[in-house]
């Protein structure tokens, strides 16, 4: 892992027009390449607002009023476009059907692509890398209105990543889909931080983005009210409690623990870490 | 499949997509060229080796008995009230007579109409919309109006469901759909507000998609299928052209007229009789579905 900044954000307000308050409040933080960040936070608290900023969707597309500035590798975007950006920060949405717009599989990851300007050849050897990483090899001439939904979330993260982006945004990939199309899709993001990418992902399953984000960012009212490796945030219970959020359970878990049957085990944020904790309790 | 694109491997279906523009435009000048029915006649019947060409026989006669409807109706209704009509040629029972000049008039207008619905018939069903859309592009239409006839396939099943979950939502909140015919068009405001409401937004949604897939990124633009015009589509042009040049020629030079009260009077039988074995199928369709039933 490289120690270039990847996303650096400073004093970053924003403002919709017909809102009395900034939706985004005097926001700081900076990843580093090759790093996932979890952004967390109450539905309205900012969050989309935020990760959209990141590949300019606010404000050239949504209007409304910017201020501070974000750097993506050490460039001020400021005066880019989100087409501009396309090939540096891919953007997936919430829901898996809005996202497609062509007649197969093969032609919905070309399109990108072909707005890239990138040759045939290159497109076609790209299609078969991509499909093999979502796990749709095969599909390439299906419609993509016929697949489920995990496959079409799938579908769409294939395109963006054919499009080479640096970074990945994901915003609530997973919150459209049954159990099934979850699995199937956090197989996928799994896999983003070995093909070298920076991942930003807004989600609610915190037992989920504790196993896997690097950084995680607690969003609320439009500041951010934490940021650190989900060990720090996650340990800080009542502030999370305090937003109506929760830490994974196996957090909660070892903290009701300490207070009710004065049992020690730390405070674990994956399943592996809190059998590996009580391991030690029970040995002693 | 969502569109009325039929994948086959046949020579029309290689032809370039500029190439089948071009055959469309050809053919409705040619059906306007000509003012006599025979002619439309010889259009008609001439065209019928390229749907063979293509292999979509059954499909193609299955789209042609919608306009097959309109034929009888403008064979029959002007053929015997047109008031150009003088010349009796054909008497059918209580005083009512086609007229020659009426059912010249009548059947040229009813040829043009299949003339040139087959013509789009072959261009829609033998036309990939992705091709069509790359073609389009290739003749600098913009990219955006392109896209937007490619789309169009695309976004009609989804607001098809989007309808149907609609229709099904107000159901469950009493909305009778199965009351008389007026109380349903009163009901229609109830189905179509949400339903254009959730379309503006899967549109409005689609659009920031698209913006994320650098779709108005200025620079090349490249696309997976690939569209590029063969020797085979010279050959179809140059045909074309021939056939033009004969067709100005034959119309302006020498005002030819095959057309004879016979053709006229077989041609409005064969009309009746068409529509007949369609009306019977038809027919015969429900009624089997409804004894099945």
């Amino acid at each position: 892992m490289s120690n270039r900044d990847a996303i650096v954000v400073e004093n970053l307000t924003f403002q919709y027009p017909d809102t009395e308050t900034p939706v985004l409040k005097n926001i700081h933080f900076t990843l580093k390449e090759g790093e996932v960040l979890g952004i967390i936070g109450r539905t309205g608290s900012g969050k989309t607002t935020l990760a959209m900023c990141l590949n300019r969707l606010v404000p050239t597309v949504i209007q409304g009023n910017l201020e501070g500035t974000i750097s993506v590798f050490g460039q001020d975007i400021s005066q880019r476009s989100v087409a501009d950006m396309a090939d540096k920060v891919g953007f997936v949405f919430q829901e898996p059907e809005n996202q497609l717009s062509q007649m197969t599989v093969e032609e919905e990851i070309a399109f990108g692509m072909g707005n890239l300007g990138i040759s045939r050849e290159e497109m076609k050897y790209r299609i078969q890398e991509t499909l093999k990483q979502v796990g749709l090899e095969g599909f390439e001439k299906r419609s993509p209105l016929a697949l489920s939904g995990g496959q079409q979330q799938r579908l769409a993260i294939a395109s963006v990543m054919a499009m080479r982006p640096s970074i990945m945004i994901m915003d609530e990939p997973t919150s459209m889909l049954d159990p099934r199309g979850k699995n199937e899709v956090y197989d996928v993001l799994r896999k983003i931080k070995t093909y070298g990418m920076t991942g930003v992902i807004i989600d609610h399953e915190v037992e989920r983005m504790a196993s896997y984000c690097d950084k995680i960012l607690v969003l609320d009212d439009g500041e951010v009210i934490m940021f650190g490796t989900p060990k720090e945030v996650f340990s800080e219970l009542t502030l999370l409690h305090e937003m109506e959020m929760n830490a994974p359970q196996v957090t909660e878990l070892a903290d009701r623990l300490r207070k009710e049957l004065q049992i020690d085990v730390g405070s674990p944020i994956t399943v592996e870490e809190a059998v590996k904790a009580f391991q030690i309790v029970s040995i002693k | 499949m969502n569109s009325l694109y039929i994948a086959r491997e046949s020579m029309i279906h290689r032809l370039d997509p500029r190439t089948k523009i071009l055959f469309v435009l050809f053919i409705v000048i040619s059906s306007f060229l000509f003012k006599d029915p025979a002619m439309q006649l010889i259009l008609l019947i001439g065209m019928f080796p390229l749907v063979l060409l293509s292999k979509l026989v059954k499909q193609y006669l299955m789209s042609m008995q919608f306009l097959m409807l309109f034929v009888v109706l403008i064979m029959t209704i002007h053929g015997i009230y047109n008031p150009i009509g003088e010349t009796p040629v054909f008497e059918i029972f209580g005083g009512l007579t086609f007229k020659y000049e009426s059912l010249v008039y009548a059947s040229v207008m009813s040829f043009r109409i299949l003339v040139i619905g087959t013509a789009a018939v072959i261009f829609v069903m033998t036309t990939h919309p992705s091709d069509l859309a790359i073609a389009l592009m290739k003749w600098k239409v913009p990219h955006s109006i392109a896209f937007m006839f490619l789309s169009t396939f695309q976004i009609i099943p989804i607001i098809a469901r989007e309808a149907k979950i609609v229709m099904e939502a107000q159901q469950a909140r009493c909305l009778d759909v199965k009351a008389n015919i007026f109380e349903r068009v009163k009901h229609l405001v109830p189905l179509f507000a949400p339903l254009f409401i959730i379309t503006f937004v899967k549109v409005h949604q689609l659009s920031y998609v698209l913006e994320c897939r650098a779709f108005s990124r200025n620079g090349v633009k490249t696309s997976l299928r690939e569209t590029k015009i063969s020797s085979l589509d010279y050959m179809f042009i140059s045909g074309m052209l021939v056939l033009l040049l004969t067709e100005l020629y034959l119309s302006f030079a020498q005002q030819i007229s095959l057309t004879t009260s016979n053709l006229l009077v077989s041609s409005l039988f064969a009309v009746w009789a068409v529509f007949f074995i369609v009306i019977v199928k038809f027919v015969y369709k429900k009624v089997s579905v409804f004894i099945g039933g």
